[in-house]
């Protein structure tokens, strides 16, 4: 077994949750001493640090959500000194807000600690050039695989995302041998290089990738490792963990969730109890080691099923399976994640439109779209055509605005949007995996 | 070493000078360019035989595509950057992990210099990824300790909201974004009062901009200079004292020439730039011509930092500074060029709208490509466009014209229009 980390990532089971017990617990006290939020929480749950004699009494602590996020915003769920902060990132929150998380020195090695287990554990290393083709800036996933990419020693190419067919030169003429993106922007790679006449397999170095930020299935995988001559490997994480944190091995038999950096638990949504490996349910998190916003018992959203038997590959971390879908109405758009919240929320601060709308989401070719239709109010209906064109214009822009994603809009008759009783249906999504 | 005495830095400078070329004699440019310059390393005795030292060109540089000047194994080659170049394909840039540190240390000298350090949030607004402006001051930021917010480029509405929420005390963009962020600032009627410092650089700017920047957003404004080929930006910074920028000697050797006969001007004397980096191992450029006017200047600073070079005026070649990336009128002929639709002359014209760049090119289609079909225009344009976009890396206006309506030049071509005038 290749190992970036071998004292840790072979660790026997039972050391591992040794090891586990002794980092919740000083986790537990250490928010408890530091940070009045989870003081309070704690004490609305009737727990307090000292209740924690074992790993399983882990689950007599509160849960936390994204509300708990928004409700807190920016700063106040941090639990390092400010001056300890070297990092913000901010993704979407659920209404106007984003989320914002932030990073001490600390945060970012284990980020990159476990990326670079992750990436090793794939043969990846030294004499690769990796293509960092996610998003940089705000959103975790460029910087996060980048700084991963740079800790194995690989040569890191951070073209981030867009200008396709340079992006597709600089692959072949770097002879690059390893890509990070979302599923459908590889796609689209790929589809863009034929038209340039390039197959990926037949014409380039690409050996192996990294695919993530937003839900594929073993089909997707088959077709991409076939077409494009490439190992595929899922990678998973979400800003609130860090970034794209956890990948797959070389097994391809789940994602290996680092024990000694997070504590993996599957809760069934409707009832809030703890399911046993091998169950279908939400995925919480613990962050075992994190600083700056450990996140306890953190309700991701993410439906996905546990297994903690040792891989064929020797590691002995629990790993989870391919994520099987949300617990909440959280959409994903080319790799962002948007709640329909957020859009109804935008839409409330343009006076011309009313409260009435409607997502559809569709694939145009790889790549995910997003049309929002939205009813006009009946005074600026009443108006010029000329200015049914500003306010689309408008909306569209305060739409990319909090979204960070483009966005289609079609402004609509008053009155023509259908209307619910009971739970409203405003999402139509057309796409398949 | 930024108040490293003068004697001790000569010597310092002549040891890293040898090592340079040293380690540039594991490329075969430069051993080519060694012997016929019948130079060898043991002939650079003191720091005035770096003239005996052949030149680099950015075409030379070019010409190595991609990895042909490394001069280490790509096993030790931790980042590629790419930068413009002056045809279709880009100039690569490698870097080993000393190489990364020795960035981060400069950028932390910076930043360390105007104030800057651990209680600082700080907003890096330039973009991030293939170009080094975000990286390079990301690592830097980061290595000095401040918060990073690496908003990059773009939602302005957004980025006035984190300044505002993060209590965000310095920024760094070009300095035509600034005043757009202040602009937009001001419609939403935010004061910004956090922010302290700001950053400005990747394209040239004047005193009177300086004024209206530090009025407007109520910072300190510091010009900040470099290229990729160096690195990238770090190269040389203002201090507070915000008369000229020092030039960090102890990693660069720097030079004043005539970029019409390539004879060193003396000190004072403004002309082209020329650079012989001192600790980059994976591209060693000996005497890099950067294309870039500027004077060594005299006076000793207050600061008792070393010698400062004066603030960026204009360029020895034809390079433009569109929205900080630098664009080659060369590249835009050889996109033009590969397009048979099209004819053999076009006109640029660099206007400011909104305090940012805009840059429209007006194409003569070929008398074959043009068919008057209102349809195959569009196509056309998009397609003209979209082949501009993937090689400059920079959104374009284009505009179609009929065969023959554009100026004919006789002598000299003069096919750009820069309509900004000073920023």
């Amino acid at each position: 077994m290749d190992c970036w980390n071998r004292d840790i990532e072979g660790m026997p089971t039972e050391e591992l949750r040794r090891l586990q017990y002794r980092l919740a617990k000083r986790l537990v006290s250490r928010v408890y001493e530091t940070s009045e939020f989870y003081r309070r929480r704690m004490k609305e749950q009737g727990v307090r640090p000292d209740d924690i004699g074992s790993l399983e009494d882990v689950r007599k602590l509160p849960f936390m959500y994204k509300r708990d996020l928004r409700d807190n915003y920016p700063d106040g769920l941090f639990t390092a000194p400010r001056d300890e902060l070297i990092r913000y990132h901010v993704s979407s929150g659920t209404t106007g807000k984003p989320t914002v998380v932030g990073y001490t020195k600390r945060d970012i090695e284990n980020w990159s600690e476990s990326l670079a287990r992750g990436f090793s554990s794939c043969g990846l290393g030294k004499g690769d050039v990796f293509q960092v083709s996610y998003g940089y800036g705000l959103f975790t996933g460029g910087l996060g695989v980048h700084y991963g990419a740079e800790k194995v020693g690989a040569t890191v190419l951070p073209t981030s995302v867009g200008n396709t067919e340079r992006q597709v030169e600089l692959m072949q003429d770097l002879h690059v041998t390893a890509i990070a993106c979302t599923p459908s922007y590889l796609i689209h790679m790929g589809e863009v290089a034929e038209k340039m006449g390039v197959s990926i397999k037949n014409d380039t170095d690409l050996r192996l990738g990294f695919f993530g930020a937003e839900p594929w299935s073993e089909q997707m995988r088959n077709r991409i490792e076939e077409w494009l001559g490439i190992r595929a490997y899922d990678i998973y994480g979400t800003s609130e963990l860090s970034g794209p944190m956890f990948t797959e091995c070389a097994e391809q038999k789940g994602i290996h969730i680092w024990g000694d950096l997070a504590l993996v638990e599957i809760v069934d949504p409707a009832t809030d109890e703890a399911l046993p490996a091998g169950e279908q349910g939400e995925l919480t998190i613990t962050m075992l080691q994190k600083e700056a916003l450990p996140m306890i018992r953190y309700r991701i959203g993410d439906l996905t099923t546990l297994e903690e038997g040792a891989c064929a590959c020797g590691r002995t971390h629990p790993r989870i399976g391919r994520l099987r879908g949300r617990v909440d109405d959280m959409l994903i758009i080319r790799g962002i994640n948007v709640f329909p919240s957020q859009v109804e929320h935008t839409l409330l601060e343009i006076p011309q439109v009313g409260k009435h709308f409607q997502i559809v989401v569709d694939r145009k070719g790889a790549l995910d779209t997003m049309l929002v239709r939205v009813e006009v109010s009946e005074e600026a209906f009443s108006d010029k055509i000329t200015d049914l064109m500003v306010i689309k214009r408008t909306v569209e822009h305060r739409l990319r605005g909090a979204l960070n994603v483009g966005v289609e809009v079609e402004l609509v008759e008053p009155g023509t949007l259908p209307r619910f009783e009971g739970k409203s249906k405003k999402v139509i999504d057309r796409r398949s995996l | 070493m930024e108040t490293i005495r003068p004697d001790e830095l000569a010597d310092l400078q002549l040891k890293r000078l040898k090592w340079t070329i040293h380690q540039a004699q594991n490329v075969g440019l430069y051993r080519r360019k060694f012997k016929e310059a019948g130079i060898s390393p043991d002939d650079i005795r003191t720091l005035d035989d770096v003239e005996k030292l052949p030149f680099t060109s950015k075409k030379e540089l070019q010409a190595g595509y991609p990895f042909g000047l490394f001069a280490v194994p790509m096993r030790e080659i931790v980042r590629v950057h790419t930068t413009s170049g002056t045809t279709g394909k880009p100039t690569v840039v490698g870097y080993t992990r000393q190489d990364l540190e020795n960035w981060s240390e400069l950028i932390a000298r910076n930043m360390t210099m105007i104030g800057l350090g651990e209680d600082d949030i700080f907003q890096n607004a330039v973009n991030y990824g293939l170009f080094t402006g975000g990286l390079g001051f990301h690592y830097g930021a980061e290595k000095i300790g401040a918060t990073v917010v690496p908003s990059a480029t773009g939602n302005t509405r957004r980025q006035i909201e984190m300044i505002e929420d993060f209590g965000v005390t310095a920024i760094h963009c070009t300095p035509s974004y600034a005043l757009h962020l202040a602009e937009v600032a001001e419609s939403m009627g935010k004061t910004l009062d956090t922010l302290k410092i700001g950053i400005f650089g990747a394209e040239p700017w004047s005193e009177s901009m300086r004024a209206e920047l530090e009025r407007r957003l109520g910072v300190k404004a510091f010009d900040s200079y470099g290229l990729s080929e160096m690195y990238g930006p770090g190269v040389a910074f203002e201090c507070p004292e915000h008369n000229g920028l020092h030039l960090w000697h102890d990693c660069y050797l720097a030079e004043i020439i005539d970029p019409k006969t390539g004879e060193r001007l003396a000190p004072g004397e403004r002309g082209e730039l020329v650079i012989t980096p001192l600790v980059k191992e994976a591209l060693p450029l000996v005497r890099y011509r950067t294309g870039d006017v500027t004077r060594l200047m005299d006076d000793e600073c207050t600061c008792g930092r070393g010698q400062k070079i004066a603030r960026l005026t204009g360029r020895s070649d034809d390079m433009l500074v569109i929205r900080g990336i630098n664009v080659f009128p060369s590249q835009i002929e050889h996109v033009l060029r590969a397009l048979p639709e099209v004819g053999e002359q076009f006109m640029v014209y660099i206007d400011r709208v909104n305090h940012l760049d805009e840059m429209t090119i007006e194409v003569e289609m070929s008398k074959a490509g043009f068919s008057g079909e209102l349809q195959d225009l569009t196509r056309m344009q998009k397609k003209i466009a979209n082949e501009l976009h993937n090689t400059l890396g920079l959104r374009t206006a284009v505009r179609l014209v009929e065969p023959g309506s554009l100026p004919r030049f006789e002598g000299k071509a003069k096919r750009v229009i820069d309509r900004r005038g000073i920023l």
